[in-house]
């Protein structure tokens, strides 16, 4: 028995000691060995986590002479970080207390802190009093490109800037013998059929804006030519559902997997996708041989979206009030905000590898902090000027959207993709003469659909979204069958 | 069994259900059944029915569970029969060999299909190389698979449960059955047909409905092909919605229900006790020793599924060694950074150590726990055993998120379950070994259940006769008996255990609780080459575990074999 069995334990033993032998150290206290200790739930990939974790533990031993144990929860996106919250708070409440474990909530929307703002969750923060001299128009401004960067009463605030854009694969687009695309509609171009990756707005907020800008793009387009009056908001909102429509009826999939979409476009499965700047730019540096042209690339759409931060802000109650308070400063501060878009290697950069990310103080972009960027060229205070934001355009059916969305192009998208190739790829019908969106139109969402959401009644929303989506699925199925739209 | 004993351990067995799947299930399932008032509604069940894509949803999923069933039982019956019936070349290595498949890490696995089947893949590489596809006009397989993509991959990556199954199952089967239909001038279609597959229909059938049930509710091969419009992603998407909206929750309760009724009408035709016809076996080899060609042919079919099924695996495998793969049959440079890089990460030791605390104890769990109920079942003549092994198949068919979303909100201070955080100083692990068991009874029931149907009662009856007490009659009389078949079970749930991702990724939080799944899940976020970091650490996790199922099936058993007891 034993001479059967020694081979096996041999083997194990072996493959259990080959992580044990490449094991490397890190700066960050063990759980339970550090004097000071710190919970933070986070979206933030592992990378952002190890350096930020690294800096930070660093920076609070010189500052304090005291370690750091820093408690990195990550449950997953917005979605995931909002039910924990929901869980946590809910049980904090029913025993009368005022915080739950965690001390700080680092990336994200805007809209997911917006909603923990005004659940009262969030305390002001202190950095605001401590460090004046870091906000204003020409450092960290109270808004740009129309986009908040820090709430009215302080209680959270950006750390870094992000924008929504375009990636796509060169060798794909070749084969589908199409230009690059530049502007979002460029991705309702029928060659793209079955072939572009879209980002799921149902399950992130971020998502879901950005679907926001791809509107707000063609609403201004067209109130810029005849004015704002209701008529051209109609215009322009309708041709932002028909860019959606188009994108959607090519897409191969909605999904909630940030990496996914550039992985799948540099793979070529999809030619083309929407993805956040921070993985465009890492995925086309990823494929790059040597210094040669990388068949990955990342645009970002003139006037078609806005730069918006991910915030920071520190929860009511946090039992780590103090350390907290601390990181959002060190988030703020210069070694802090360089941090993310440093090379590895250069001081006070990161250790390991580049975070990708860009400040979100203004101040910081001189030239030589520029010279030591992994990506000096980004610019994204400069290159925004395009696009403002203009949330009285759309803000109020922000939630709205998701859920149109979810009806017009997740739901149906078989059908929505069947009435595409047979009117639009195969027959080269005009999608806004070959589809009915009366059912979406500006007035209609509104004064219908804006109300519902907020009354959040949620089976009459779950029944008005069924009703929407059959609808569609109707018309996509009489137009495959050469009917037309309408019945 | 006496009925005392009976309704003790059915109260015991029923209490540890109730309060660790049931009441948290429940607890986020009710979500469904409450209206905005607070009162009980049916309305989003209704609403279900009323969504024309989530009926078809359902009724794909059906469809997936079923064909993938047949597909799967097409596979591994042969393969069961083969090498129940004959001895040849490679026999012992092969027959462990081919559970390998069985062991595919979470995310990774799909991406290793992906880098296989993509346009710019090993496929599409191979045929342009062999000139059979043009450059410019590729397919695209993994848009035009979908529906029989997935089944054929389900197939592929399941047939080991089946296999394990009836190989156990024929192994318990008295050969002389076989030899007098034999005598009595039977072919071998009928022999098959009416002797071998009646007998070992038990077996046949415990591993047909985890493969059910796990197709039927399988979320992973669907997303890869990105078919969407199937229960269990809709469930997965609809839960991770930022509205909220209940449905999801509702159409889980219509998924159990399903699930829990195919398996009732099923095991009522199919999942009868056959001890009663059958005299106890008298290990009599009726072995066929095969030569030549046809030892070889039967060597290569193994070998054949098994390379065959170890495609993703192989995927995984190049993608962690691979520069930058693309566009090729392989990469075209390779490298052992990923491994080094991953390996290196201060998560992964910890990890592999939690992982194997949290799986060991739960295989623990579940086989004690899985042993009684199987005995209940079989064993006892208490109303409702019926009703007690369909409800302990459900832990397979709830989403994992469902279970691991009701422990989160019941583990919160002030909560039910926050005595097992407090007991174990703040670390999940006897949330996670709860989860862990729960999740993975089902595989320890149907395989216990099938072995007992299949010994007879009459051995462990003489046992008591003699004047051994229960225990003593469980030790040296079923338990032997039925070992090969608790041996598959407790296998295939330590196995699944060092897999398990949606309680892993929720109730693990703390980065030194952190099991191997939830590590591979954040060395995949990494920037750049996260999904290469995260193949490299799932190529450690299915070596692992590879050698540990290899090995176990080579130790196990009188003669070399787990399953010949």
């Amino acid at each position: 028995m034993f001479k059967r069995l020694f081979p096996i334990l041999l083997l194990l033993g072996l493959i259990v000691a080959a992580p044990l032998v490449l094991r490397r150290d890190t700066d960050v206290a063990e759980s339970d060995q550090g004097d000071d200790r710190l919970v933070i739930i986070t979206p933030h990939n592992d990378s952002i986590r190890t350096e930020f974790g690294e800096a930070f533990a660093a920076w609070w031993k010189g500052q304090t002479g005291r370690t750091v144990f820093i408690d990195w929860r990550a449950p997953g996106g917005g979605g995931d970080i909002k039910r924990v919250l929901d869980a946590s708070f809910g049980a904090a409440k029913a025993l009368g207390k005022e915080g739950t474990e965690f001390d700080v909530f680092f990336g994200g929307g805007d809209k997911d802190f917006i909603e923990q703002a005004a659940k009262d969750r969030l305390v002001p923060l202190e950095v605001f009093e401590k460090h004046p001299e870091w906000f204003g128009d020409d450092k960290l401004p109270a808004v740009f490109s129309g986009q908040e960067y820090y709430d009215k009463d302080k209680r959270w605030v950006g750390v870094c800037v992000s924008q929504f854009g375009i990636v796509y694969n060169r060798d794909a687009i070749g084969w589908l013998k199409v230009n690059p695309p530049r502007k979002w509609r460029d991705l309702c171009h029928p060659a793209y059929f079955g072939r572009v990756a879209l980002a799921d707005p149902t399950m992130s907020s971020s998502v879901n804006q950005a679907f926001e800008m791809m509107i707000q793009e063609q609403m201004q387009a067209v109130i810029r030519l005849k004015g704002d009056t209701p008529a051209a908001r109609e215009e322009g909102w309708r041709n932002g559902m028909l860019v959606i429509l188009g994108m959607g009826a090519n897409a191969r999939y909605f999904t909630d997997s940030s990496s996914k979409v550039p992985y799948d476009v540099a793979l070529g499965d999809a030619a083309a996708g929407t993805c956040i700047d921070f993985y465009g730019r890492t995925t086309e540096d990823a494929v790059r041989h040597g210094r040669g042209e990388s068949r990955v690339h990342w645009i970002s759409p003139p006037g078609g979206t806005s730069v918006s931060v991910d915030p920071i802000a520190v929860f009511r109650g946090a039992p780590n009030g103090k350390v907290a308070q601390a990181f959002v400063t060190f988030c703020l501060s210069d070694q802090g905000q360089s941090l993310w878009n440093l090379k590895p290697g250069t001081p006070e950069g990161p250790r390991g590898r580049a975070l990708r990310r860009l400040p979100v103080r203004k101040d910081l972009y001189t030239p030589e902090r520029l010279a030591n960027f992994t990506d000096p060229d980004a610019l994204p205070f400069e290159r925004a000027g395009e696009f403002v934001y203009q949330p009285d355009l759309t803000a109020p059916a922000f939630n709205a959207l998701r859920i149109i969305i979810r009806a017009m192009c997740i739901d149906p998208q078989d059908e929505l993709k069947a009435a595409w190739k047979w009117a639009v790829v195969d027959r080269g019908g005009p999608a806004d003469v070959v589809f009915d969106l009366s059912e979406v139109g500006y007035s209609k969402v509104m004064n219908e659909w804006v109300p519902l959401t907020q009354k959040k009644d949620v089976l009459e929303t779950a029944r008005k979204t069924t009703e929407l989506s059959r609808s569609f699925r109707d018309q996509y199925r009489r137009i495959a069958e050469g009917k037309g739209a309408r019945p | 069994m006496k009925r005392w004993q009976a309704v003790f351990i059915t109260a015991g067995v029923g209490l540890v259900f109730l309060v660790f799947f049931v009441y948290p299930a429940v607890s986020v399932l009710s979500e469904a059944f409450r209206g905005s008032d607070g009162a009980f509604t049916m309305a989003y069940v209704v609403e279900v029915f009323r969504n024309p894509v989530y009926v078809e949803g359902l009724v794909n999923a059906l469809l997936l569970g079923g064909v993938s069933t047949l597909a799967t039982l097409m596979l591994a019956l042969p393969l069961a029969l083969m090498t129940h019936r004959y001895d040849f070349m490679g026999r012992k290595l092969l027959s462990a060999l081919i559970l390998v498949p069985l062991v595919l890490p979470p995310f990774v696995g799909a991406i290793g299909l992906t880098h296989v089947l993509s346009v710019t893949g090993s496929l599409n590489g191979l045929l342009i190389d062999m000139g059979l596809m043009d450059p410019a006009n590729r397919v695209d397989w993994l848009a035009n698979g979908k529906f029989w993509g997935i089944v054929v991959m389900n197939a592929l990556h399941l047939y080991p449960i089946l296999y394990m199954n009836i190989v156990a199952a024929l192994a318990n089967m008295d050969p002389a059955m076989e030899q007098a239909a034999e005598n009595l001038g039977a072919s071998p279609a009928r022999r098959l047909f009416r002797i071998t597959l009646p007998l070992a229909m038990p077996g046949i059938f415990a591993g047909s409905s985890i493969v059910f049930i796990w197709a039927f509710t399988e979320l992973g091969v669907p997303l890869v092909f990105n078919y969407t419009r199937v229960a269990p992603v809709q469930v997965f998407q609809g839960i991770r919605d930022l509205g909220q909206n209940p449905s999801p929750y509702a159409l889980v309760a219509v998924v159990l229900l399903i699930s829990a009724t195919v398996f009732a009408v099923t095991k009522f035709f199919f999942g009868r006790n056959t001890s009663g016809a059958q005299p106890r076996p008298k290990g009599r080899d009726s072995e066929i020793r095969l030569t030549g060609v046809k030892s070889l042919g039967a060597a290569m079919v193994f070998a054949g599924v098994f390379l065959v099924a170890s495609i993703p695996h192989a995927g995984v495998v190049v993608l962690a060694l691979a520069g930058d793969w693309y566009d090729s049959v392989l990469p075209h440079v390779w490298t052992l950074d990923h491994f080094k890089e991953a390996l290196g990460d201060p998560l992964v030791v910890p990890s592999i150590e939690n992982s194997l605390i949290y799986a060991s104890i739960a295989t623990l769990v579940a086989t004690v726990l899985g042993l009684a109920i199987a005995w209940v079942v079989v064993r006892g003549n208490i109303r409702g055993r019926g009703f007690l092994d369909a409800m302990v198949m459900l832990p397979l068919a709830v989403p994992g998120l469902v279970l691991a979303f009701g422990y989160l909100a019941l583990s919160r201070e002030g909560k039910p379950f926050h005595f097992l955080l407090t007991m174990a100083g703040g670390s999940p692990i006897l949330l996670l070994i709860a989860a862990y068991a729960i999740r993975r009874l089902p595989y320890v029931v149907r395989a216990a259940v099938a072995g007992l149907q299949q010994s007879n009662p009459a051995m462990e009856e003489a046992a008591r006769s003699l004047g051994a007490g229960p225990l003593r009659t469980l030790r040296r009389i079923s338990l032997p008996l039925i070992g090969a078949n608790v041996a598959a079970g407790s296998i295939l749930a330590f196995a699944f255990s060092m897999l398990e991702v949606s309680d892993s990724l929720v109730l693990a939080q703390q980065a030194q609780d952190y099991p191997i799944t939830k590590a591979i899940y954040t060395l995949l976020s990494t920037l750049g080459n996260g999904h290469e970091l995260a193949a490299a650490l799932g190529v450690w996790a299915m070596v692992f575990l590879g050698v540990a199922i290899v090995g176990a099936t080579r130790l196990g058993g009188k003669k070399g074999g787990l399953f010949k007891m």
